[in-house]
């Protein structure tokens, strides 16, 4: 620890557009005018505590990462030969798969729907505990909120193809009960009511860690905004969407960042529950990927539809972290 | 805390009850440690439904081995075999087990890789541990009963990669009480067969229950066995002496490949239609959702919902020990389709479908002492050892008969009386081809997606026909560079046949 | 008195939320208590044992020992399949005792075997998942500690580019992995669990590490610089002290993701020595679907296996809840 005396400011972008979303002004400034080489030198010892989480990612997640994207340019597969045939493998999957559009379709459709789920519910959820007067009740049912995840996803989907999809599940009782029309060749296998199905599992969404995030959002609103918002006579609804709202913003846009992260390359449930059928009617990508890598034993292949999913991963989450920066822009204005 | 329960001593001091073997903490002596994955049935430690016991069968039978062979342990383990990213990376890298339960099929996509061992010449020397004079003593191939679907295990290639010590078949558990009641009886042809279901369907009952993928497997193969037979003679272009024996006509996928590119199974050829046709006929007969993830068709079976269930073997145990089964339960085979239900069809009898259950493939890692020379493997001695001390007859009765589920295929062994039926469903004719697992997995996909689709009436018959011909495209083209097939040898054979064809009518491109 | 009202409206809409979410839940701790041919019969009902043993204490407590009556199998030959028909058993009469004893062992038997298959895997499982949270959050929280308290050169690139390390499929990389971790030697070890895991793991951790490093007040670590203090000496003496609760949810989070994570392990050791839990779920599930396992071991399965992280709950809620209220989790 020779370079005792430096906690860096913000040299290379506090003035830039986007700053980090706290703002520095407490750490210490120092002279703007010492070079860039001078500032690595002088952040020797911070660039080696990074080295264990570099070193690890480079072992164990880059290494892997660099050998598939090699990969994707040949027609491969595991304990095979290889062959190089350049941007094939993505011409083929970009222009020439026939499911790349309904897969791509139903990847979309999917993760929408999860997005706006996790947008909507355990806010509202976490609103509900929040204005409960009671403080122990409030803890409670936080607690009780958590227990769905500690069981497993595939004892999920399981149960939910059981109890709620089955030929005598709770949807079709209820169904029958009520006199509504089933769809014709039960849920997973009718065209037009796999994919809500698919979609509809792990409703109402609540269960989970997402209510305490939100939670702990609202419990960091201070009292003199409600206080003030009241006095400008904003209640109720006006309140929640006015006040609430974008004070949670920064916790939505993790949320939804995760979600995206997880839905576009999520495929395990489509596994489970139709393996993408009827037809490809529930097909997404990444299932689409698992088959060519494992079962199609086109490793070249699969590899090529994992980077395109990567870089459409990426592209997503940096839209998101625009997009969602310059809402929270627009509440630093209102403040 | 934690810890501590972990390292509860297990209940009931049945400490042996576990998934597989203890791993191992051999005596010293030990030099061979021989990892051995019997499939998830004889799985030592499974309990089967239903039952008290755990499964020991197998273990006993290693037991015995290690006591003839003191420098060798067996172990039994588990493994996701089924699926196929561990199949590949295991193989791939040498990890395998060194016995391994896999689909035969699973194991066609890789022969060219050498992961598996041939076993021919050890099927044609003597089995060491078979009595004097008894099948086995002068070749091992002659202890297994079913010689037929046996050979249906063997690679294109014409190489046998595994040891079958069981069978399993197919058959129509039907409703006995049911029928009874509405007068009904055992179909003696396909007409009769859409005519029992009418019947049933019109008292508000499912008439026949089964899942898309056996549908696509099991249904497609009888149907195109049932319109295609008479063609048999025409259609098989390589007589392959060794397992024309057992199953003369099977049309390998170079064979069909070859058919395929005169015209056969594309929409020009009205054969490949009619078998689409009688598939979609059956339809209405069966159950609304032909996915098993949103129907259990043995619950809907046993609750009496159904009135047949197009299972095999296996589900014979669970309708034995269910107390609270309501009705008597038959078993019949499908019927044949006839002239006057099908202008192709002759009334021949239906083929066997089913066949090898656990299928045993010795993989790279058994000769991992000796890589480059199998012959010289030690471990591999011993591993060829224990597989033929498996398939003695003492020894398969101990692991096959320990459960209701699958048919001995050793000569000497009884199967349970309630799979007797099963017994005579295997002596019929073999199917022609196996249209599910013949090709690449992508076509299995495509074949049992678009099938299912069509099926409900997503896409008309025309569609599905053309997106078959599509992906059959695909595949063929596929495999004849993957597998290096020389299909332009059958176009002498072909030109010879001329005369034949010109005795059958409906043949694509006009036979030419 | 308004404010009561509104919260009992509050409370009827959390319940039925709260039942919806949980209802899955019960009719897996329901069925680990029904025997196969019970839940073939039908998938919801109360277990035929626990009626039983209600019904026959009824029966004793009403003067009718006589109607206590089991269908009793006979004993299966060692080595032979049963095959009597079940259907075909009568019903004996036996004792109050007997009964009684039967249907217990009945009620628990899917959780006894479930049990013997998980016994030895359980220690792997905690082995694996303990240390590497333990890994995650020593390593994340160093370096998330550096990202939100400094500003240096590249520490927004480095920054995104860990946090991208995300975004990659993870199906992308099972094989490419599983090849390099065998040239690395480390197949058939926990360190090719724990080492990955940590490597994965660590990312969500700095983020949310980083998230409640920034909060922190800035006077502590001006009067500890004043002092003479370095980097790693700031880290060590300020912010770990004050990190607890935020290390109690990256635990929680790291060990949800490890325990129930299945294809890795399965893939990354062959060898059954190392097998986790979640493996042991796999192979149990796999016996399902060959057509021969017990349908209440399967169900007991689940709920044993959820056990651990019960337990890992309640003892480590309170310090969970508070890790997040404090409002790390954001972006």
């Amino acid at each position: 620890m020779t370079e005792s005396s430096t906690p860096l400011s913000d040299t290379t972008d506090a003035t830039g557009p986007g700053g980090p979303v706290l703002a520095y002004t407490t750490l210490r400034e120092t002279a703007r005018s010492r070079s860039l080489i001078d500032h690595i030198a002088a952040s020797a010892s911070l660039y080696a505590m990074l080295i264990p989480t570099f070193l690890l990612l480079a072992l164990f997640c880059l290494v892997p990462f660099v050998i598939a994207i090699w990969r994707s340019f040949q027609e491969y597969e595991v304990g095979g030969t290889a062959k190089f045939v350049g941007l094939a493998n993505y011409r083929e999957y970009l222009f020439h798969d026939y499911t790349f559009l309904q897969s791509f379709g139903n990847m979309i459709f999917l993760t929408l729907f999860a997005v706006i789920c996790v947008m909507i519910v355990p806010l509202i959820v976490a609103k509900l505990i929040f204005s409960l007067t009671s403080e122990r009740a409030s803890y409670i049912y936080r607690i009780l909120f958590l227990i769905p995840i500690i069981v497993p996803n595939v004892a999920i989907f399981l149960i939910w193809r059981g109890v709620i999809y089955g030929d005598d599940g709770l949807l079709n009782l209820v169904s029958r009960a009520l006199h509504l029309p089933l769809p014709a060749h039960g849920w997973f296998s009718t065209p037009s009511t796999v994919l809500w199905a698919i979609a509809f599992i792990g409703f109402p969404f609540a269960g989970g860690i997402n209510i305490l995030i939100y939670y702990a959002g609202l419990t960091s609103i201070p009292d003199s905004v409600h206080e003030a918002a009241e006095l400008d006579g904003a209640i109720g609804l006006r309140k929640f969407f006015t006040i609430d709202v974008p004070m949670v913003m920064s916790q939505i846009k993790l949320l939804v960042m995760l979600t995206i992260i997880g839905g576009v390359q999520a495929f395990e449930g489509v596994y489970i529950l139709t393996g993408g059928g009827p037809g490809f009617r529930s097909l997404v990508p990444g299932l689409w990927m698992y088959d060519n890598a494992f079962k199609f034993q086109r490793m070249g292949y699969a590899c090529a539809i994992g980077v395109i999913l990567f870089l459409l991963i990426l592209a997503l989450t940096i839209f998101n972290m625009r997009y969602f920066r310059s809402a929270e822009q627009l509440q630093g204005q209102t403040r | 805390m934690l810890g501590l329960w972990a390292l509860w001593p297990p209940p009931e001091g049945k400490s042996q009850a576990r998934l597989g073997s203890a791993p191992s903490t051999q005596p010293a002596n030990v030099k061979y440690v021989i990892k051995f994955n019997p499939g998830p049935l004889y799985l030592p430690g499974v309990v089967p439904e239903n039952s008290d016991k755990p499964i020991e069968g197998i273990a006993k039978v290693g037991k015995a081995f290690e006591a003839l062979y003191p420098d060798t342990k067996i172990e039994f383990i588990g493994v996701p075999g089924d699926v196929r990213e561990w199949l590949v990376t295991s193989l791939s890298s040498g990890e395998a087990p060194d016995v391994v339960q896999i689909n035969v099929e699973d194991v066609w996509q890789d022969i060219q890789k050498h992961w598996y061992l041939p076993l021919d010449k050890y099927y044609d020397s003597p089995n060491p541990f078979a009595k004097p004079g008894a099948p086995g003593s002068v070749k091992w191939w002659d202890m297994f009963k079913y010689p037929i679907p046996t050979r249906g295990t063997m690679a294109p290639d014409g190489h046998m990669y595994c040891i079958t010590l069981d069978m399993i078949e197919t058959g129509i558990f039907y409703n006995k009480t049911l029928f009874k009641k509405l007068g009904l009886h055992e179909p003696k042809n396909w007409s009769e067969f859409i005519q029992i279901q009418k019947v049933i369907k019109e008292h508000g009952i499912t008439p026949t229950v089964i899942d898309r993928q056996s549908l696509a497997d099991w249904g497609v193969d009888l149907t195109f066995y049932q319109i295609y037979e008479p063609l048999r003679d025409l259609m098989d272009l390589n007589y392959d002496p060794k397992r024309g024996e057992y199953m003369h006509g099977y049309l390998d996928w170079d064979e069909l490949i070859f058919l395929h590119d005169k015209g056969f199974f594309t929409p020009a050829d009205p054969r490949w239609q009619e078998v689409w046709r009688i598939l979609k006929e059956w339809r209405p007969y069966l159950s609304q959702d032909l996915n098993p993830i949103g129907t259990d068709f043995m619950q809907q079976f046993v609750t009496q919902k159904a009135a047949m269930l197009w299972g095999h073997s296996m589900m014979v145990s669970r309708l034995v020990n269910d107390p609270n089964l309501g009705f008597e339960w038959g078993l019949f085979y499908l019927p044949p389709i006839t002239k006057e239900y099908s202008r192709f069809a002759t009334g021949v009898d239906q083929c066997v479908i089913g066949g090898s259950a656990m299928q045993y493939t010795v993989t790279n890692h058994a000769w991992s002492d000796s890589p480059n020379d199998p012959d010289k493997s030690e471990r591999l001695k011993r591993v060829i050892a224990f597989l033929q001390f498996l398939t003695t007859p003492e020894n398969c009765d101990k692991v096959v008969n320990e459960q209701i589920a699958l048919l001995p295929n050793i000569k000497g062994v009884e199967p349970h009386k309630e799979l007797m039926k099963f017994d005579e469903i295997l002596q019929r004719h073999y199917a022609m081809t196996k249209w599910f697992f013949t090709f690449d997995n992508q076509w299995d996909e495509v074949l049992m997606r678009e099938l299912e689709l069509f099926l409900n009436d997503g896409i008309d018959r025309e569609d599905f026909v053309r997106v078959l011909e599509k992906d059959l495209e695909r595949t063929t083209k596929r495999i004849t560079e993957r597998k290096d097939l020389d299909i332009d040898r059958f176009q002498k054979v072909w030109d010879e046949r001329a005369k034949m064809r010109k005795q059958f009518s409906g043949l694509p491109n006009d036979g030419k | 008195m308004k404010q009561k009202r509104s919260d009992i409206f509050i409370h009827l809409i959390l319940l039925t939320i709260l039942g919806l979410t949980l209802l899955p839940f019960v009719f897996v701790i329901n069925n680990s208590f029904r025997r196969t041919n019970e839940q073939y019969h039908s998938f919801f009902g109360v277990p035929e044992s626990a009626s039983n043993l209600v019904r026959f204490t009824w029966f004793k407590l009403t003067g009718q020992p006589d109607r206590i009556e089991l269908r009793i199998m006979p004993e299966r030959k060692d080595g032979k399949a049963q095959t009597v028909r079940a259907a075909d058993v009568p019903m004996t009469r036996i004792s109050y005792g007997e009964a009684m004893s039967n249907c217990w062992h009945e009620l628990y038997k899917g959780f006894v075997y479930a049990w013997q298959v998980f016994r030895p895997f359980m220690i792997n499982s905690l082995i694996v998942s303990i240390s590497s949270a333990f890994g995650v959050v020593l390593v994340s929280s160093i370096s998330a500690y550096v990202f939100a308290r400094y500003r240096f050169p590249g520490h927004r690139a480095l920054f995104f580019v860990i946090i991208s390390f995300m975004m990659i499929p993870w199906v992308l990389t099972l094989v490419p992995s599983f090849l390099w971790v065998k040239t690395l030697g480390l197949i058939n070890s926990y360190w090719v669990l724990i080492l990955p895991y940590i490597a994965g793991g660590q990312i969500i951790a700095i983020f949310l590490f980083k998230g409640f490093f920034e909060g922190l007040p800035e006077e502590l670590f001006e009067s500890a610089r004043l002092d003479g203090a370095g980097h790693f000496a700031q880290y060590w003496n300020i912010v770990v002290p004050l990190s607890k609760q935020i290390m109690a949810v990256v635990v929680i989070v790291n060990i949800l993701g490890t325990w129930n994570n299945f294809l890795w392990p399965l893939i990354a050791n062959p060898d059954q020595k190392f097998s986790v839990v979640s493996t042991g779920l796999y192979y149990l599930s796999q016996t399902q679907a060959a057509g021969n396992g017990d349908k209440s071991t399967m169900f007991a399965a689940y709920v044993i296996a959820s056990i651990p992280l019960l337990v890992l709950f309640i003892y480590a809620t309170k310090p969970f809840m508070t890790g997040v209220t404090a409002g790390a989790f954001k972006a």
